[in-house]
């Protein structure tokens, strides 16, 4: 109860107790009292009224002013006691109890506050200690991380349902194009609006960056690796980051002791610019090859007729003459041309991973039936014979194939057939029906790869390219069928040779990670029965023009930050500046210091709170006073498409849950209360980042009442008084 | 290398169309052809290629596969899709020299594959041969 409230009630009963006793006495008085003394009485009573009312009055003062002292001398000091008692030996040793009260009390507090002066010291013992203890292995594990993010190569570690429980800053770098922004960074100003980035994060799903079906064909892979060999269960892809970085993947599964797989490693290694010169440099390699060799039978052709023919005419000899002397001009130009270009870089850094024809072709036997409705018949192929593949590219292209075949001949069932002749692998599509026009053939190859459900972003002729392959149509000539080629080269593929950076290994800790979330369940809609530590939650704050959402003020500024498994993570935030499209409130710039210029080339909420919202998926919104800044997002669902169906908790709330007994609730008075350094107080950063601060001191005081879950913590909410408080 | 001087006097009759977009090419082949005692002819473009082949309807090509629009590939199967020009006989002679270049070449209907630079004996050994084929199925 409030303790406002609870005088109230103390001191109503107190004077009720203290009238209903004078009163007993006046009347047993009165009834002592021969009737000539009672008119006596009656008249002095009513000729000096007033001065009976004045002692009257002071009396009741009196006693007012004693009850009044006595609360706040004994009662409200002492029934503050356990709460602060308990903030001591929980959260904040360093919390000492305010002197305030009687000298009883006083001593009381005295003594209790010089016992938390032992613990403290205590504490800090014990702290110092675990610190020494720990600092060994917190020395090998910085060793470990410092490695990891001086690694060339992007590396991120995922658990079983695909989160994200380790990353490193190449990783974070492929997908976001932005390295890790430290704590604290300001963000800068006038940064222009960015396109919007997958966001990439501790606890978030690894599907946000790489394509579902992409990586559950790679985990497929590996599951039948580990079914048939003890080693070497790694699986190898390219896939595209949403800034076109073309990056070579190797995937590597995690198993625990009883070789359960409990999770899995992606290497990312960064091919765009491989690629790049590699495709230059055959295109030049073919240029060069193919243009040397037009002059020179040109010079050959002319020389050797010449030869042949000693008896030419005049003029043809000149001709010939003529040829010779222009070929060889143009034999030197293309050599002129071409010496600049470097050809001895390795063919193609495209993971062409060895795989048995016959694996290949059940899968895509499957695959056509699932996603095309289509019959695919092995109908022979070479035993042992292995295809140099990208495994999902390739069958992304094949399949591709299947499905422009036929659409083009209205044909469903195909046949195929793979062997090796000369060196080179024949892979045929085969099918009774008309052929397709070679030009047609040439215009698919300039398609992007997609289908129901699957999809690269790479052209049908870039796959083929990488695989070192050709494509064209032919017609058999003793049948009425028809078949598509494929020829593949049979040889190993090009191993890939990388270089590595010294590794400098500074004092603090370069990154985050958190491996108990190996255990952590998938996201799931019953929640509401897990434990508050084991949650993924938005920490978020807004700014605003004002306090009235109905009368039309709006969001100018949102942060947020997210807290995974009990742990803060500063650098996986949203900080974004909103253009209100309306004039800023002269007493609301001075809370929040944003001036107008500041928001004139900001996005807006529309398009804003959709990318807030992508943020926040499937986690629970903390925020002070959770209540206004929920309706200023509800305000917004029509006009921006989103609604917040997340469950919500209230700082506020939490707070009063845990400390009923003090009156001031709001976000300085807890942080002082709770110990928490707050710095940029009105920026919607840092108070989200208070507030995540505080919610994650308020857990452990909440557990020590009863609340452990978000069921109850909810329901406990929903109970104290400040929800009465509506907006 | 040297080809027999008898042969060539002979005059055998056939007629060669040379597909082929480098005059520095071209011309040497043509005086050879000439000299063997072939009828030539000669086109510097895919399309002129399948015109010529239409009206001249030559008993045998000398395909470059990299002439353009549409390539010697694309030339090579348009032809053998019609039943009309069965009996033409192709030989691809070609800058264009991968394994993949000649399985191609082979694979979309072409009689031989020559790479450039070519020897004057080497290319009249397949010409002879193939005429030879081609005379035989005519009678």
């Amino acid at each position: 109860m409030d303790p406002t409230n609870k005088f109230w009630w103390f001191a109503g009963v107190s004077i009720f107790i203290t009238l209903l006793i004078f009163a007993g006495i006046v009347l047993f008085f009165w009834q002592q009292l021969l009737p000539g003394q009672q008119a006596t009485l009656i008249d002095i009573v009513k000729n000096h009224f007033i001065y009976l009312f004045i002692a009257a009055i002071l009396f009741m003062a009196a006693i007012g002013f004693g009850l009044d002292a006595i609360f706040h001398s004994y009662i409200l000091p002492l029934n503050r006691l356990p709460e602060e008692i308990e903030l001591i030996h929980t959260v904040n040793s360093g919390h000492r109890i305010k002197r305030e009260g009687s000298k009883v009390v006083n001593l009381v507090i005295d003594a209790i506050n010089e016992n938390a002066d032992h613990y403290q010291q205590l504490e800090n013992d014990v702290t110092t200690r675990v610190i020494e203890a720990k600092s060994d292995v917190e020395k090998e594990k910085n060793i470990l991380a410092v490695i990891m993010s001086e690694l060339p190569e992007g590396v991120l570690i995922c658990n079983r349902d695909g989160h994200i429980l380790f990353f490193n800053k190449q990783a974070k770098r492929f997908f976001t194009g932005k390295n890790d922004a430290r704590l604290g960074d300001s963000p800068v100003p006038d940064d222009p609006p960015r396109a919007p980035l997958p966001f990439f994060g501790l606890g978030r799903s690894v599907f946000e960056i790489i394509d579902r079906h992409l990586v559950s064909h790679a985990l497929d892979d590996i599951i039948e690796k580990l079914e048939k060999t003890t080693s070497g269960a790694a699986s190898y892809f390219v896939t595209v980051s949403q800034g076109g970085r073309h990056l070579r993947t190797e995937m590597v599964p995690v198993l625990n002791h009883q070789r359960l797989f409990t999770g899995f490693i992606l290497i990312f290694s960064d091919i765009t610019s491989q690629l790049e010169t590699d495709s230059q440099a055959n295109l030049m390699l073919q240029s060069l090859s193919g243009g040397i060799r037009t002059p020179l039978a040109g010079v050959r052709a002319a020389v050797e007729t010449m030869m042949e023919f000693p008896d030419m005419t005049l003029h043809d000899v000149q001709e010939f003459t003529r040829i010779i002397y222009h070929e060889s001009l143009k034999i030197g130009k293309i050599l002129g041309q071409h010496t600049r270009v470097p050809l001895d870089r390795p063919r193609s850094q495209w993971p062409l991973i060895e795989t048995r024809a016959d694996t290949m072709l059940e899968k895509l036997t499957v695959k056509a039936k699932h996603l095309l409705q289509l019959q695919f018949i092995a109908e022979s192929y070479d035993e042992d014979l292995q295809l140099s593949t990208d495994s999902y590219s390739f069958t992304l292209a094949v399949l591709f194939l299947l499905q422009r075949l036929s659409d083009e001949t209205a044909v469903r069932d195909f046949m195929c057939r793979v062997h090796k002749t000369n060196g080179l692998i024949n892979f045929d599509l085969r099918w009774r029906g008309t052929a397709v026009r070679m030009d047609k053939v040439h215009a698919w190859e300039e398609k992007v790869l997609s289908l129901p459900d699957m999809g690269l972003p790479f052209t049908l002729g870039e796959v083929i390219r990488y695989h070192d392959a050709e494509l064209w149509p032919y017609t058999e000539a003793s049948h009425d069928w028809s078949g598509l080629r494929l020829i593949l080269p049979a040889l190993p593929p090009a191993g890939v040779e990388l270089t590595r950076k010294p590794t400098i290994i500074p004092d603090s800790r370069p990154e985050f990670y958190d491996f108990d979330l190996f255990n952590q369940p998938g996201q799931n809609p019953s929640i509401d029965n897990r434990l508050l530590t084991d949650l993924t939650y938005t920490v978020f704050d807004t700014e605003t023009t004002g306090l009235d959402p109905r009368g039309g003020d709006e969001i100018i500024s949102i942060g947020a930050v997210r807290i995974v498994n009990n742990h803060l993570i500063a650098d996986d935030r949203f900080e974004q500046l909103i253009n209100p499209r309306r004039p800023l409130r002269w007493e609301s710039i001075q809370i929040h210091g944003i001036e107008e210029e500041m928001l004139r080339d900001q996005p807006i909420i529309a398009t804003v709170l959709p990318q807030f919202h992508q943020f926040a998926e499937n986690t629970i919104l903390v925020a002070h006073n959770a209540a206004f800044d929920m309706r200023m997002l509800q305000i917004k669902e029509a006009e921006t498409g989103v609604r917040f169906i997340n469950p919500v908790l209230d700082t506020m709330l939490l707070s009063s849950i845990v400390h009923p007994a003090q009156e001031n609730h709001n976000l300085m008075t807890i942080s002082q209360r709770l110990g928490i350094n707050v710095s940029g107080r009105h920026t919607a950063m840092g108070d989200a980042l208070a507030t995540a601060n505080m919610f994650l001191k308020l857990i452990p005081l909440l557990s020590k009442k009863g609340i452990h879950t978000l069921q109850e913590a909810r329901t406990a909410s929903e109970k104290t008084y400040f929800a009465r408080l509506r907006y | 290398m040297a080809v027999d001087q008898s042969d060539s006097a002979s005059r055998r009759r056939g007629r060669i169309l040379i597909a082929d977009h480098e005059q520095g090419t071209t011309i040497p082949l043509t005086y050879l052809m000439e000299q063997s005692g072939y009828d030539v002819r000669t086109a510097d473009s895919g399309e002129a290629t399948l015109r010529i082949v239409a009206t001249y309807k030559p008993d045998l090509i000398l395909l470059e596969a990299m002439i353009s629009n549409p390539d010697g590939f694309e030339i090579c199967q348009t032809i053998r899709d019609n039943p009309d020009w069965a009996a033409i006989r192709i030989l691809f002679v070609s800058a264009m020299t991968r394994d993949m270049d000649v399985a191609k070449g082979l694979a979309s209907g072409a009689d031989g594959y020559i790479t450039k630079p070519f020897s004057n004996s080497e290319i009249m050994d397949h010409v002879r041969k193939l005429l030879e084929i081609a005379d035989g199925s005519d009678e």
